[in-house]
């Protein structure tokens, strides 16, 4: 991992009487994918209008590659490349009239460096189209290519996968990481599914109701979830289920889920033998089932099961 | 490199025209000014075939003896008659110095057309123009691409300001441009030399024909357009901070439209309600100074309501940047 591209801390906002991001802190390194993940409603996209100079932070600084967004907003934010919510672009321009006019805005771009970046994105054939006859793919993608045409450090993007097809996301997400590991780019993302930013980042963030309640790297975020085997056992059997369980090897941890299940941590590939060795038992094992991970779960876990 | 205020004009414009707001502005222009040519061109035919002649002291002569019976009636208003004494006084000025006031050609028409549109129609036209130069951004959600760029927000409202200027100016000098070609076809092109007479002065209610003087009807032109020039920047700015304030575009033709129809309104009823001279849309109809037209209200002149209308446009400038820089935008 590279130097800190965006270095956030203490970020605050107000809007009317409400605080909606109390204390928003994180760092997001040269060639990660760095995921901000929280339920609707958490702040994320109050936060990255704040990140992007939409919106002006109460509290906290942003700084955008050691330069501060409050102090030089120019310096800092021309290094930013960012689609907040949908690509906005002008519908009554072509794509070509619409990259011209972002390059007007950042200055010092040559005209190679459109024709490079709308080879890039796999939209030569179109670009000199009006924008209204795009598909959401294609704006999608000519909102990329707006992001990146000035050569960006850091680029931003809010649920970049929000109205894609399978497809669509599934290109999406390869092309994130390729920015990141190839291009050395460092990308920021939000999400409110657990999956997608399973399947993109490197590290996330986790927000709830304006905070940062974690951050650390997916992997070992996911770790303390992975290996849960949860069995349904006819409640009779529910005593001897756990006297198997707890003496066999294969099994860590054993807690009871409701009063006919059991939730196990433990080694995946042992399901069978442990499985043979309930019925050997003579406990009736109803259902098997591997645990899939949920954004609820992971809230659970990180703030104690306590708050809602 | 940083970004030139060149290069933002230059975006601000391609998006103007590629919106059709110039083609819009350029058309109805099209369309009304061969309307209001046929109108005048009747009008010309009517009287001469009332008068039975195609000479215009006739004319002249029998409008002074009309208005002088109507001055005769006891019946008339007070102001009203003030008016008409000041008319027939101009109107002998005319007729004496052997200068035809309704002189038909091209030059003629423009300045009736600008007489006639200066406080109403050319307004329009600017806020037109003006209304969705900010709030389209903001509506259509691309105001997201302006803000987060390496362009300070002063920056970027003061190129959308510049090429609304520009565009302004560029309408007025339209107007000009189509009303002496369009009617040039039926009235002819000529008359620039026409001597005009101007520089009434009204004091006390009464026509000071002491400093009149004449004038080529070109010259008179220039500064009538230039009083027309400087109302449509008014109009402009204003529309300008409405169309910050304001995200709809229809809401905010309404407004400017409600304005200068309750200018208009107030102008024919407002002599008793003075402090009604300082709203800017009862200060819109300048050229009435140079024909000496007696204004709506008792006091005001052409310095009063050149002040007016700079005041409305400098604190409408104030309101725009104040709200633009300091929002946060939202979707």
């Amino acid at each position: 991992m590279g130097d800190t591209v965006l270095a956030v801390s203490g970020l605050q906002k107000t809007i009317g009487k409400k605080q909606i991001i109390h204390d928003i802190t994180f760092e997001v390194l040269a060639g990660e994918v760095f995921g901000f993940l929280g339920p609707n409603g958490a702040g994320k996209t109050t936060t990255i209008r704040m990140l992007v100079g939409l919106a002006k932070a109460d509290g906290g600084d942003i700084r955008i590659g050691g330069v501060s967004l409050r102090d030089n907003f120019p310096e800092a934010i021309a290094q930013v490349g960012c689609i907040v919510e949908n690509p906005e672009l002008y519908k009554f321009l072509t794509g070509r009239e619409n990259l011209e006019q972002f390059a007007r805005m950042s200055g010092g771009i040559a005209p190679e460096r459109i024709e490079e970046i709308v080879r890039f994105v796999d939209l030569e054939r179109a670009i000199d189209d009006k924008v209204k006859t795009y598909s959401l793919g294609m704006r999608q993608r000519l909102g990329i290519a707006q992001a990146l045409l000035h050569r960006p450090k850091i680029l931003i993007l809010d649920e970049p996968t929000n109205g894609l097809d399978p497809a669509g996301i599934r290109e999406m997400r390869q092309f994130i990481r390729r920015l990141a590991e190839e291009e050395g780019l460092a990308v920021f993302i939000s999400s409110h599914l657990l999956s997608e930013i399973e399947m993109m980042c490197d590290r996330v963030a986790i927000i709830s109701h304006g905070k940062v309640i974690s951050v650390g790297l997916v992997t070992e975020l996911m770790e303390q979830f992975a290996d849960q085997v949860e069995w349904t056992i006819s409640a009779a059997h529910m005593q001897k289920a756990m006297d198997v369980l707890r003496r066999h090897k294969a099994v860590t941890e054993i807690a009871a889920v409701g009063e006919d299940r059991l939730k196990t941590h433990m080694d995946m590939e042992r399901v069978g033998e442990v499985n043979q060795a309930l019925v050997q038992a003579g406990v009736p094992v109803v259902g098997i089932a591997t645990k899939t991970v949920t954004l609820e779960d992971l809230f659970l876990t990180l703030t104690g099961g306590g708050e809602k | 490199m940083n970004p030139s205020m060149l290069g933002l004009v230059q975006n601000e414009t391609v998006k103007l025209l590629r919106r059709r707001r110039f083609l819009v502005v350029v058309l109805i222009l099209a369309i009304l000014i061969p309307i209001f040519t046929y109108a005048q061109y009747r009008s010309v035919i009517t009287t001469q075939e009332r008068m039975g002649t195609t000479d215009w002291r006739p004319l002249l002569t029998q409008q002074i003896v009309d208005m002088q019976n109507r001055l005769a009636s006891s019946r008339l208003p007070d102001e009203w008659r003030d008016i008409i004494k000041i008319r027939i006084q101009q109107q002998q000025y005319y007729l004496d110095h052997d200068i035809n006031p309704m002189a038909p050609g091209g030059p003629t028409f423009a300045r009736g057309f600008m007489d006639q549109t200066i406080s109403m129609f050319l307004p329009m036209i600017i806020v037109i123009l003006a209304v969705d130069i900010v709030s389209a951004e903001l509506s259509e959600g691309t105001i997201k691409l302006l803000l987060t760029r390496p362009v300070r927000r002063w920056k970027v409202l003061t190129s959308k300001y510049i090429t609304l200027l520009l565009f302004t100016s560029l309408t007025v000098v339209m107007t000009l441009f189509m009303a002496y070609s369009l009617s040039g076809f039926v009235f002819g092109y000529s008359g620039w030399d026409l001597p005009v007479l101007t520089g009434f002065e009204v004091a006390g209610g009464e026509l000071q024909t002491a400093g009149a003087f004449m004038l080529p009807q070109w010259q008179f032109l220039l500064m009538q357009y230039g009083l027309g020039w400087f109302v449509c920047l008014v109009v402009g700015t204003i529309t300008f901070m409405v169309s910050v304030l304001i995200r709809s575009a229809a809401a905010g033709m309404g407004v400017m439209m409600a304005a200068l129809i309750s200018g208009m309104i107030l102008t024919q009823m407002a002599s008793s309600w003075e402090s009604s001279k300082y709203l800017f849309v009862v200060n819109l109809q300048l050229t009435d100074y140079l024909n000496g037209t007696l204004p709506p209200i008792k006091g005001m002149t052409l310095p009063f309501s050149l002040t007016v209308l700079s005041i409305w446009a400098v604190a409408a400038l104030i309101v725009a940047y104040t709200a633009f820089i300091r929002r946060d935008v939202t979707s």
